[in-house]
């Protein structure tokens, strides 16, 4: 990529893919989309960054004809047009690939993209054609009689590119493609953005990860707080830091630690801990830990492999195979839940709509969910409502949860309330041991700053912490040690002060070293 | 509760009027199609409803509709679907019937061994559908309804002259042995019934079940686990829930419950359990612990309700108006108030939210403020 | 807030105008309350029990003989229904109502109200109450309809054995209730009777307090089609509804079978029509008819009063003639001696 066919492609442009002037889109009480104005040049990749929460899901919605915008206008190729649905949209040439994969696991590559569109090419030997076809104009490497099962992430995106042009779009939308991705997968999916656009196709990439947008658009336009800040702003004259800016309108925190408060002390201590699924593959594999007091220990690894089941695990939600878990020495391997949460071990979910909250309960109830046999929340078989609203109050306060009150529920709090309180409540009652998965994911700056912030000093104050987390600088930035699991094995460590996020990300996908062997399933 | 509590009370309460109105509609639309004019019909039903025999009617018809919804609502506010209520009562009454017509003990006495032989009987039923639901991995619904069946074969089976079984001469009226005097219990007299239209006298029991209820649930560490579990069963586990230990521990409790069902009608007036013991109980108590929303104020009102329409509609075949047409008011009662409650409860979701957006925005240009 | 007002404001109006509109037409109702008495013209209340008018047999017979009563004596009539799983109050209730409301006599049919009459009769002395098929309430003011089912079943019992080729026949019950026993012993005596050799397939649907048995063809059918297949060639029932399921198997056995309560050659389908023998009737309608006549007399009488054969109480059909004919003769002299107490039917 380089300035000068940016240039070219810039004199040769006609009508902007696609314009939206004015787009407002109210919902009750969260934060939508107000004036948004957006030019999208045909041929180019179009970068749309905010942080969390900002509107980028709700613009991208409009754009995709998932509801329709209560004011404004979009022209799409210079035509002014109202999306009533996607197949509104698919049939004027826009195409949308979800954060989250929409394919059936159990058919192949051929048949996920057909499926629900056998009028275009029919289901045999044409559509095989035309996929082939599209496959290989773009550069994508897709065998289309493979199931898709058998494909790794980097696959099934592609396999969802492919569904959308084979549709026949020409704009695609791309909502946080990256999110799911380690970096050399991220690489190999920028290599097919730019297939794309050579051939003529407009890319709209949404993200709120500043050095990607940075080295694969071609224009970006940053949202905050439901409305555009800046429209076409050109990559090359900008650096991460100043696109960080606008975005949050303030400086980014970073996640760091000061010095060591590690102590020889084990907390922790998982000994060849094995947990089995239901077909009897091991998805935690004899892995052994220890994590001391003021220690907090980084579990890096893609999605999926093991480290939810380790956390069941530690938690007693689901029953290891074989191994020992000790927590201040004593064993409590066959401890429940309960007895575990009792002794001081703290949990913040990896989904707290899931695990860490009742959302139609209001926050004082939450605040005594998982501590329902400690005090302040009970006395004897009752429920100390006095002790856990006055409790409630105080991690409102101290942990800065924006809310009218304490009896409004959960659901009404936007996700970075939800997670400050969740954290507040884990870290009440002096836990010992504090689980902490993706503690930041899907909150914003603000609160990001705050909860690392109170795990550091946490762990100041002699916590061990388990983190886990998909954004490798937050997991290089705040861990003491580094452990990498790849199949639910830990297959090596790093140290957090040298590493660099493509080095954790290679071993992460067991490009490299020992893990090369188990590389094969990966084709 | 915690709807209650989300969405203005005022609201709740017109949401229950607008569901009330709404089914009077319906109900005047198809009586006026049917030829009858829906005023003077419920007026009529109004009259007749409120004499003194009538109210002690529908009194005692709702202590044990209040009792059904209850033992109903238990496994409802962890979402376990006892549909086996109806089973777990009828075995209570016949078995604690059967025992206390086999012998007499002291007043007082005996009226506790059947009130406890009941609640262990019902415990036992549902327990099967607990354990079945935790060890197999059968859905309750499925199994309880099944036990109903069975229930209904084992009850025919006990109850054959040779067994538990007794006939009246000259009847062909069968069921167990009657209890002895000892053990009833006397109704309260209601100001201006006729004689021997009293009150079952276990409308005290009803009462200190539905506080009972409300205490446990709301008040106690059990209750919030309950109610967690109900809410999020995930979310419950992850906060040290045992998840099999409340199913059927829960299950047990909503069968005793189920147990004391049948005995008011039991202790206060049958005093055996025949053929003219009232059955279905159960499934009824489904559709009133839904009106009333598990709550035990709202069941109380639900199955009084109900018991009204239940009792005047006998005025209407008096009148040769079909009495289906109250089916269809509680049809419609039910219907409605479903929809109704759901709106409520999305307004009180988007007024709550609103609220929180108002108050970060607050926060934030205050922030701003201090900033410049 | 003010959306839902505005719903619910909506939905008063609406109601309102339902009101309105139907104020003009429809049938005025009354409460029920002191309506009575005004006028001397004697009314007559009926409670029916589950399933009411329409049952095409005893609930249908009741009402016969109330209508003859409309006619015959001029006077009013009311029958209430009853509901479903009802606890016995609700019967207390519809036995009150009709008492209260002016309503003497009042006819209570089927056992179900014996518990509910034994408590209203005291209440009302001066009212006549009857009930059909009970004899264990006992009062001065209660007549108990009761019938010689035995005596009926003796004869069809007789017939079913001179119809059959196999010498081998069936009864299948609905309930085994004592009631349904008689109806069993009687056929049994009737059939040993003529061939005291015979086989005899006896089957009950349910038992106790299951009283699914009386209200379910499929397995009413499934029971006649194993005993068809074991030799039997007659089959009797005292099944109420489940004895359609018989007249499906014998239609499609092209065996014979044999009726109960009312004339079912009468409203059986075509094909089951002329492999209907005979019924054995019992006369709801004439005890119901009787009783009213008696009270409207003075001459009624509390205690139990039994239909039998020889006052025409319970009988066979001979709408089949066909198939009845023949037999007529020797089910006639059967009869005679029953009447005369030369033979005596077990009850049991």
């Amino acid at each position: 990529m380089s300035t000068t066919t940016r240039a070219t492609e810039r004199a040769e442009q006609a009508a902007p893919a696609f314009e939206l002037r004015g787009i407002t889109k109210r919902f009750p009480g969260v934060v939508a989309n107000r004036d948004i104005d957006l030019t999208v040049r045909a041929g180019t990749v179009h970068a749309i960054v905010g942080e969390n929460g900002a509107g980028k899901s709700t613009l991208m919605k409009t754009l995709y004809g998932m509801h329709k915008p209560d004011e404004g206008t979009i022209r799409i190729n210079g035509e002014q047009v109202t999306l009533n649905s996607p197949s509104d949209a698919i049939a004027r040439g826009v195409g949308m690939v979800h954060q989250h994969f929409m394919l059936a696991d159990n058919l192949t590559v051929l048949e996920n993209v057909v499926l629900g569109a056998e009028k275009l090419y029919g289901i045999g030997g044409r559509a095989r054609k035309k996929i082939v076809e599209l496959a290989r104009k773009f550069g994508m490497r897709l065998d289309p009689d493979r199931l898709v099962e058998d494909l790794g992430v980097g696959d099934r995106q592609r396999v969802e590119i492919l569904k959308v042009l084979y549709r026949g779009a020409k704009i695609i939308i791309l909502d946080e493609p990256t999110a799911v991705l380690v970096p050399q997968e991220v690489e190999e999916l920028f290599g097919n953005l730019r297939e794309l656009k050579r051939e003529g196709l407009t890319v709209l990439f949404i993200s709120h990860k500043l050095d990607e947008v940075l080295s694969i658009s071609d224009t970006i336009t940053v949202i905050r707080r439901g409305t555009t800040v800046q429209d076409g702003i050109d990559p090359a004259a900008v650096n991460a830091r100043e696109l960080a800016q606008l975005m949050v309108g303030s400086e980014l925190p970073v996640p760091e630690l000061r010095e060591s408060t590690v102590t020889d002390r084990a907390v922790l201590e998982i000994r060849n801990l094995t947990v089995r699924d239901a077909t009897g593959r091991p998805v935690v594999d004899d892995v052994t830990l220890t994590i001391h007091a003021g220690e907090i220990l980084g579990i890096a690894g893609v999605e999926g492999n093991g480290q939810a089941e380790l956390v069941e695990a530690i938690m007693g939600m689901r029953a290891p195979d074989s191994g020992t878990v000790a927590l201040d020495g004593a064993d409590i391997t066959g401890w429940e839940t309960r007895r575990r949460r009792e002794r001081g071990v703290g949990f913040i979910p990896e989904d707290r709509h899931r695990h860490g909250l009742l959302l139609e309960s209001s926050l004082w109830e939450n605040r005594v969910l998982g501590h329902q046999t400690r005090k302040p929340n009970v006395k004897g078989p009752w429920i100390d409502r006095a002790g856990a609203r006055r409790d409630t109050e105080r991690i409102v306060r101290d942990y800065d949860v924006r809310t009218p009150g304490i009896d409004v529920s959960a659901a009404a709090l936007s996700g970075g309330n939800q997670q400050k309180l969740i954290v507040g409540r884990e870290m009440s009652g002096e836990p010992k041991f504090l689980i902490a998965a993706h503690p930041t994911r899907g909150v914003d700056v603000g609160a990001q700053a705050a909860i690392w912030d109170h795990l550091r000093d946490a762990r100041a104050e002699g916590l061990a912490v388990l983190l886990i987390s998909a954004d490798l600088d937050e997991l290089i930035g705040m861990s003491d040690t580094l452990r990498v699991i790849l199949r639910g094995r830990i297959v090596g460590e790093a140290d957090p002060a040298t590493v660099t996020p493509e080095e954790l990300g290679s071993a992460m996908t067991g490009a490299q070293g020992a893990a090369d062997r188990d590389r094969e399933e990966g084709r | 509760m915690n709807r209650l509590k989300t969405s203005p009370l005022a609201l709740t309460l017109l949401a229950a009027l607008a569901a009330l109105v709404f089914s009077i509609v319906i109900t005047s639309i198809v009586l006026s199609i049917s030829g009858f004019n829906p005023p003077s019909t419920f007026q009529a039903m109004v009259d007749y409803g409120t004499q003194p025999d009538s109210l002690v009617n529908i009194i005692n018809k709702g202590t044990m509709y209040f009792l059904a919804a209850i033992a109903v609502a238990i496994g409802f506010r962890m979402n376990l679907f006892n549909i086996g209520v109806d089973g777990q009562y009828r075995m209570a009454a016949m078995l604690a019937a059967a025992l206390g017509g086999a012998f007499a003990l002291p007043p007082g006495l005996h009226q506790i061994v059947i009130l406890l032989a009941a609640m262990a009987v019902g415990a036992a039923w549902a327990g099967i559908v607990g354990v079945l639901k935790v060890t197999r991995g059968v859905s309750e619904v499925i199994s309880s309804i099944m036990l109903n069946f069975i229930a209904t074969g084992i009850i025919a089976y006990l109850i054959q002259t040779d067994r538990l079984g007794y006939q009246p001469e000259g009847s062909d009226s069968i069921g167990t042995h009657p209890i002895a005097e000892s053990g009833w219990i006397p109704g309260i007299p209601f100001p201006g019934a006729r004689e021997g239209a009293e009150v079952y006298g276990l409308i005290v029991l009803a009462v200190i079940v539905g506080i009972a209820f409300h205490v446990v649930i709301n008040r106690t560490r059990f209750g919030f686990d309950l109610r967690a579990t109900g809410l999020s069963a995930s979310a419950a586990v992850a906060s040290g829930v045992n998840a099999r230990r409340m199913v059927v521990t829960t299950m047990l409790i909503s069968g005793a419950t189920a147990g004391l069902i049948g005995m008011p009608e039991l202790l206060g007036t049958a005093h055996s359990y025949s053929l003219q013991f009232p059955t279905g109980l159960g499934f009824l108590g489904i559709g009133i612990a839904l009106l009333g929303r598990n709550h035990p104020v709202g069941i109380t009102f639900a199955a009084l309700l109900w018991a009204f329409l239940d009792e005047s509609s006998q005025i209407l075949d008096f009148n040769d108006i079909p009495k289906e047409i109250v089916a269809i008011t509680q049809a419609a009662v039910l219907l409605s108030v479903v929809v109704v409650y759901e709106i409520v409860h999305r307004l009180g979701m988007r007024w709550q939210q609103q609220a929180v957006a108002a108050e970060l925005a607050a926060g934030a240009t205050k922030k701003a403020e201090v900033a410049s | 807030m003010r959306r839902a007002f505005k719903i619910s404001a909506v939905t008063l109006t609406s109601a309102m105008l339902a009101f309105g509109a139907s104020a003009c037409g429809g049938k005025k109702v009354e409460s029920g309350s002191g309506s009575g008495g005004g006028k001397k013209t004697v009314k007559v209340g009926l409670a029916y029990d589950i399933g009411g008018r329409g049952d095409k047999s005893f609930n249908d017979a009741a009402y016969a003989g109330l209508e003859k009563a409309k006619n015959d004596l001029n006077v009013d009539i009311k029958d209430l229904e009853a509901k479903k799983d009802e606890p016995e109050g609700d019967k207390v209730q519809r036995l009150e109502l009709l008492a209260k409301s002016g309503y003497n006599p009042v006819v209570a049919v089927g056992y179900a109200y014996a518990g509910a009459l034994g408590k209203v009769a005291k209440n009302y002395p001066n009212v006549k109450f009857a009930i059909v098929d009970d004899a264990s309430i006992k009062a001065d003011n209660v007549t108990n309809l009761v019938f010689a089912e035995e005596q009926g079943s003796f004869l069809v019992g007789a017939a079913a054995a001179l119809k059959s080729k196999t010498g081998h026949v069936g009864f299948i019950g609905g309930v085994d209730t004592p009631l349904i026993k008689k109806f069993e012993a009687g056929y049994v005596a009737g059939v040993k009777k003529v061939k005291p050799d015979a086989k005899i397939e006896i089957n009950y649907i349910s038992r106790g307090t299951d009283f699914s048995g009386f209200a379910d063809p499929a397995k009413g059918k499934t029971i006649a089609e194993g005993q068809y297949d074991k030799g039997a060639d007659v089959v009797y029932h005292a099944a109420g509804l489940s004895g359609v399921g018989l007249f499906q198997a014998a239609a499609a056995k092209k065996k014979y079978a044999i009726g109960v309560d009312s004339d079912q050659y009468l409203t059986a389908d075509a094909a089951a029509k002329p492999l209907i023998i005979t019924s054995m009737i019992k006369r709801v309608d004439t005890a119901v008819f009787n009783f009213v006549k008696q009270t409207s007399d003075g001459t009624v009488k509390g205690g139990p009063e039994t239909f039998d054969l020889k006052d025409d109480g319970v009988g066979y059909s001979t709408s089949n003639a066909a198939e009845i004919d023949p037999l007529k003769a020797k089910l006639d002299e059967f009869k005679q001696q029953i009447i005369d107490g030369k033979i005596t039917v077990p009850s049991k």
